[in-house]
């Protein structure tokens, strides 16, 4: 149900941590999910897509690895310098 | 192409309000337990003899959630405490900002103890942080004791299982002991205790609990007293 919020606040974090990176670009961003964390993979990898669309941070790949319990924790960033 | 590790936790905005609640709390030493079970397992029952055995000094306070009706808050008002209804309007739980605009005129240097009846639900409630010390989790004998396995979730999260309605045990197919083996199956140190709202036995057992906790919260100590082994 609030797999649009956990989207929007990791779409948050790579924004910052970009900026510290210029000019270097994110094409993608990992997250660990736990299977208590309480959150639908599907869900917000579908989320996840649709507030990147026609954002400033197009394209951007989410990717998603099991995690332990309810972790719910960023763990890599990939980045592109052009 | 180049990874660099990222750390952090995935923060949502209502993880960014709750933490800033969780130090408010903190400032005013207010102990806050959210309260969540399926609809009619007794939170609103439970928190009236709760409020009913308090003395009229005790500086404790309700927040009752629900999609609909003050129902819940004209129920618990009657014990001259302050309660406040949150009115979800369709939402099927509470969030941090509900109850940062509930608490808005209330002073939280009066308060001690915050007690915050989720909306009836076993699923969703689970995923919102609302700054308190802990959560627990009502399941009562007339529902099913499979229960902890099909909602792991709010069980993996809660300090403690409460067993209601326990005097119709005799009248209901609840095998106790299968409930309690589910429940640790999920979270092995979660904290059992049972209670009857009607017939009060296991009333004073809940009433020390709470009080042993929250004394432990303030101390900065997780230890609470065992119930059950």
């Amino acid at each position: 149900m609030h797999e649009v919020g956990i989207a929007s606040g990791i779409l948050d974090a790579v924004r910052k941590e970009t900026e510290a990176r210029k000019p270097a670009r994110a094409v993608k961003v990992g997250v660990r999910i736990g299977e208590m964390a309480g959150i639908d993979p599907q869900s917000l990898a579908f989320s996840f897509e649709v507030l990147v669309k026609g954002s400033d941070l197009e394209p951007l790949d989410l990717a998603i690895e099991p995690g332990v319990a309810d972790e719910l924790e960023f763990s890599y960033l990939e980045l592109e310098v052009p | 192409m180049t990874r660099v590790p990222m750390e952090g936790k995935v923060l949502n905005e209502n993880d960014r309000a709750a933490a800033e609640l969780r130090a408010e709390f903190a400032r005013h030493g207010v102990f806050v337990v959210n309260l969540i079970s399926s609809p009619g397992s007794g939170k609103t029952a439970l928190l009236e003899r709760t409020l009913e055995s308090y003395p009229p000094g005790r500086r404790v306070a309700v927040l009752t959630g629900d999609i609909q009706t003050d129902a819940d808050a004209a129920r618990l008002a009657r014990y001259g405490f302050p309660v406040r209804q949150i009115t979800t309007a369709g939402a099927c739980h509470l969030d941090a900002r509900m109850i940062r605009r509930a608490l808005e005129g209330w002073s939280l240097a009066q308060i001690d103890l915050l007690f915050i009846e989720n909306v009836g639900n076993l699923v969703c409630p689970t995923s919102y942080d609302l700054g308190e010390a802990c959560k627990i989790v009502l399941l009562s004998v007339t529902e099913g004791e499979e229960k902890p396995l099909k909602y792991p979730g709010i069980f993996f999260k809660s300090e403690l299982m409460l067993l209601t309605k326990i005097d119709l045990l005799p009248y209901v197919p609840f095998n106790i002991d299968v409930a309690i083996a589910n429940a640790r199956t999920i979270h092995p140190e979660i904290q059992i205790a049972r209670l009857s709202c009607t017939t009060k036995e296991g009333l004073d057992e809940w009433l020390r609990w709470i009080d042993a906790r929250a004394l432990s919260a303030t101390k900065a100590s997780p230890a609470a007293p065992e119930l059950v082994r």
